[in-house]
């Protein structure tokens, strides 16, 4: 029996929760409209109307480039991330084949591997090759870590994927790859949406890698502009409010849109969708 | 047949695995490889055994970088996960409507860059932010502190930060650990004459056990993977109140150019990631 | 067109395990025969049908569809299709694309595909539902669109695994009989697995009933019942079970209680031991004067028939008997009524308890 009372705590404790956690965010909002070259004390609500800072802050810490460069590179990691998840996935839950387990294993690790214990010779063998400076150089081993939980994740959904479905279509003379783009693929549109969410969200914050392989070169992501901008002007607080917001919207963007999928793959298995 | 073995099976993981292993994996064999040399990457290199494993242990910067790494899992994991599982419990019985709206609201910290995290934070802890003037207005002037740049409080600073991303994650994920409870379960226990200590010793945490895991997981691994805040933030400093492995990483590869004791670093730091979670994992399942 | 199905000193044991699921079983089944494959759960039925569809690896013998040994065979190459007990119906492709999945592999001309369909759909009353997804249907229609699957393929078998288990008792009833009708009319070799002997007995040209991997005993339905071959089969097949009753051999017969049954001396002389099962069946055994005594337990009026549990003692202690009466005839609770069997069975004692007479 729920009594009137806990519905109430309970919406006063997680509005406080909430207002908790978007307090900062809210707070940069305002900042953010705020007369730039101001420092510090926060701005209050009557004065914040400097929206021009967004123009200026765009140009000045040439975030167009940024926002197109991270674009580009998310975009293109997360659909072959995904792409390539799906096969390996299904493979390691429905196939049986030598080394199953002791790859599995190996592929795992990656995701709980810190890019700092292999960056060094990655960015060695890179700049040897001369792919550093590109593109490539964080597309791909950001594929590479994303697939080691995206092979993960798929997995989990093919192993519980039921086994009679794939009889009746082996029945029916479907091969391995109809069986899985025919059959059992069309099912799997909320967990392969989930991961691209979180692909996107990790992928795009990802710092430290394009940190060190795009250094040397023009091209640079959303949150290394920011960084970059943020070193220039310490101090110019507003600036940097609405510099942090243009980093951060597409994510929110994405995230807003897609959160049901995105807390799915958090909480999974706790929630009842 | 289905789950025969089969030879195609390697054609479906290849693309996958190729990536990993050659941008990923390899990478990291190589790096345990070069961490017993010492050089810069470009001249040759020394083989000088396991002396980088060495000098973690006794060279007490390098030794701090881990204390602090453990440090701040206290308060990446600690302390979200104690307010969490209080809250939930608390918050057992209600059934809240439009709970969509408050989980969106408080994953958003942990969705945003940890960069514009920390840009957003460096202000808010300004000398002059709105942290230090909040404290003045109401009084408490005596408190402020130039959080980042004092030695005692820089690191509890990013803790507190680190607090405030994951603590509406592991919320969120208690939360819908703790609607899943029935409560039928509180009657039984209510019945049988249990108080509020118990009903949650006996009822919420064994109920919670599968959330607990997965946030312990999540907020360990973030605890210690963390370089974008410290890097932004405070740079390890003031001096090396803030260094954390990851950021030794960092800083010995790319600014001090010695290869082999990076490499040494973050062989450690894989070691000690890893360790934590199979710690987690069995601990998870030991509470049966 | 259809085909027989040979069953070849077949076991199967599936890895890990120590006994076979299948033991060495040979079994013919002729084309267009419909034969039902019964007994208890883990008897090993559902591994043999799905080792003639190529879902199980045999572990040592053969199976042959005609004179095709299609043992090693791939499933999809054995010309069989199947019908599944929880239909596995693709979710997302509606009722004609499930039907037609096969043919459409099987590059089959757009023409054929859609003739087969259509008439499947009009023999099982599925045409209204042709363009409805799976999750749209009832139970029974998805029963059917399972069956509609099989029959577009019109293959040499049909192998069918307790498909009418995931339906309501009366629906059960309705659609095994259109089954039934349905084999008929299409003439194709049907392996049917059921748990349930009643399915097995009106639906069967012949029952193969297996126990523990091993075939004991394939007849038709008839024959099953009335010369079952061991204690095992005759207290599987009719409901309620026939009763078993372990009595003393003594001198012309044996002692059911206090009553002596009187068996012929060459059945006696099979006995390897002094005691012998007596199986009777409960609308075999008359309320008699003469008979036994047995104190009534429970009454079960069911209509048309009545049930009458009670209890005989015998040296060994009492053992509960069932014995079918008229509404006419019927005792109460705690009354004692003689009974006495009209006609038996005897089984050996021990081992396979085979049958003597």
């Amino acid at each position: 029996m729920i009594s009137r009372r806990d519905t109430i705590v309970g919406y006063l404790v997680l509005s406080l929760a909430a207002l908790i956690s978007l307090g900062p965010l809210l707070g940069v909002v305002i900042l953010s409209l705020g007369e730039p070259g101001k420092v510090g004390i926060r701005i209050d609500i009557a004065k914040a109307t400097n929206f021009g800072n967004y123009a200026d802050v765009w140009e000045k810490g040439d975030f167009g480039a940024a926002i197109q460069t991270s674009a580009i590179i998310t975009i293109v990691v997360v659909v072959l991330s995904v792409a390539l998840s799906i096969p390996a996935g299904y493979a390691f839950a429905l196939m049986n084949f030598p080394g199953r387990t002791a790859i599995f294993a190996l592929l795992v690790l990656g995701i709980l591997m810190p890019l700092e214990s292999m960056i060094v010779p990655l960015y060695l063998d890179m700049r040897r090759f001369n792919l550093d400076n590109n593109y490539w150089s964080v597309i791909l081993p950001q594929i590479g870590f994303s697939v080691a939980f995206g092979a993960f994740w798929m997995r989990a959904f093919f192993v519980q994927s039921a086994r009679s479905l794939m009889e009746a279509a082996w029945i029916d003379g479907a091969n391995t790859w109809r069986t899985l783009t025919k059959v059992l693929l069309p099912l799997a549109r909320p967990q392969m949406l989930t991961l691209a969410v979180l692909f996107f969200v990790w992928n795009w914050n990802d710092f430290l890698l394009p940190l060190v392989m795009l250094s040397g070169s023009d091209l640079q992501t959303a949150p290394m502009a920011l960084v970059n901008f943020e070193g220039a002007r310490r101090t110019d607080f507003a600036y940097l409010g609405a510099a942090s917001l243009i980093t951060i919207a597409p994510v929110i963007i994405v995230f807003m849109l897609l959160q049901r999928s995105f807390t799915r793959g958090i909480l999974a298995g706790s929630i009842k969708e | 047949m289905p789950g025969e073995a089969r030879s195609v099976a390697y054609l479906y993981i290849l693309p996958a695995a190729l990536i990993y292993a050659l941008f990923v994996f390899i990478p990291f064999i190589h790096s345990i490889y070069l961490s017993f040399f010492k050089g810069n990457g470009v001249t040759r290199m020394e083989f000088v055994g396991i002396d980088n494993y060495i000098d973690i242990v006794t060279n007490p910067v390098l030794r701090s970088a881990f204390v602090h790494a453990f440090e701040l899992i206290v308060f990446y994991s600690l302390i979200p996960i104690a307010i969490g599982l209080f809250l939930a419990s608390v918050l057992h019985r209600s059934r809240i409507r439009g709970v969509a709206f408050y989980r969106t609201a408080l994953f958003l910290p942990y969705v945003i860059a940890p960069t514009a995290i920390a840009v957003i934070w460096r202000w808010i802890l300004a000398p002059r932010g709105p942290l230090n003037s909040f404290l003045e207005a109401v009084g408490l002037g005596a408190l402020a502190q130039p959080w980042l740049g004092d030695f005692t409080w820089a690191l509890p600073s990013v803790g507190m930060v680190g607090t405030w991303v994951m603590f509406g994650l592991v919320l969120a994920l208690l939360l819908a650990g703790v609607q899943k409870i029935p409560l039928e379960l509180y009657e039984a226990a209510r019945l049988d004459g249990a108080g509020p200590w118990m009903e949650f010793r006996a009822v919420t945490l064994p109920g919670l056990r599968y959330e607990i895991v997965v946030a312990l997981v999540l907020t360990v691994t973030a605890a210690l993977r963390n370089f974008d805040i410290i890097y932004v933030m405070t740079s390890g400093g003031p001096g090396n109140a803030t260094v954390v492995p990851s950021y030794l990483v960092y800083q010995q590869a790319f600014k001090v150019a010695q290869i082999g004791a990076a490499a040494a670093m973050g062989t450690v730091l894989i070691a000690v990631i890893v360790a934590a979670n199979l710690l987690i994992a069995r601990a998870g399942r030991r509470d049966a | 067109m259809s085909q027989r199905v040979t069953f070849d000193g077949v076991s199967v044991t599936y890895p890990g395990m120590t006994s076979p699921a299948v033991s060495n079983l040979d079994l013919e089944v002729a084309e267009g025969e419909f034969l039902v494959l019964v007994g208890p759960s883990g008897c090993g039925k559902s591994t043999g049908l799905r080792a003639v569809a190529g879902l199980e690896p045999v572990s040592s013998g053969r199976i042959l569809i005609g004179d095709r040994d299609v043992t090693g065979v791939a499933a999809k190459d054995r010309d069989i299709a199947m019908v599944f007990q929880n239909y596995a119906l693709y979710p997302h492709m509606t009722v004609a694309e499930n039907m037609g999945f096969a043919l459409k592999i099987a590059k089959t001309p757009k023409a054929e595909m859609t003739r087969r369909v259509e008439e499947a759909a009009r023999l099982l009353d599925l045409h209204d539902y042709l363009d409805r997804r799976p999750k749209a249907l009832s139970g029974g229609q998805r029963q059917r669109v399972a069956m509609g699957r099989a029959i577009v393929r019109e293959p040499a078998v049909f192998l069918m695994d307790e498909p009418l288990s995931n339906l309501d008792a009366k629906l059960r009833v309705q659609t095994r009989t259109q089954i039934a009708t349905l084999q008929r009319r299409l003439g194709t070799t049907t392996i049917y697995v059921t748990h349930d002997q009643v399915e097995a007995m009106t639906m069967g040209d012949r029952v193969a009933v297996l126990r523990d991997g091993v075939l004991q005993q394939v007849a038709t339905p008839d024959e099953l019942y009335q010369s079952p071959v061991n204690a095992f089969v005759a207290q599987f097949i009719g409901s309620p079970s026939m009763n078993l009753v372990e009595v003393p051999i003594v001198d012309g017969g044996v002692d059911l209680g206090e009553c002596r049954v009187s068996v012929t001396r060459d059945i006696l002389s099979l006995a390897g031991s002094p005691r012998v099962l007596l199986g009777v069946r409960p609308e075999d055994l008359r309320i008699d004067d003469g008979g036994a005594l047995m104190r009534v337990q429970l009454v079960e009026a069911l209509g048309a028939d009545t049930y009458v549990y009670g209890t005989i003692t015998t040296p060994d202690g009492d053992v509960t008997m069932v014995v079918r009466t008229t509404p006419a005839t019927r005792p109460s609770i705690g009354d004692v009524v003689g009974v006495r069997p009209e006609r038996f069975y005897v089984f050996s004692a021990e081992g396979e308890q085979r049958r003597l007479g």
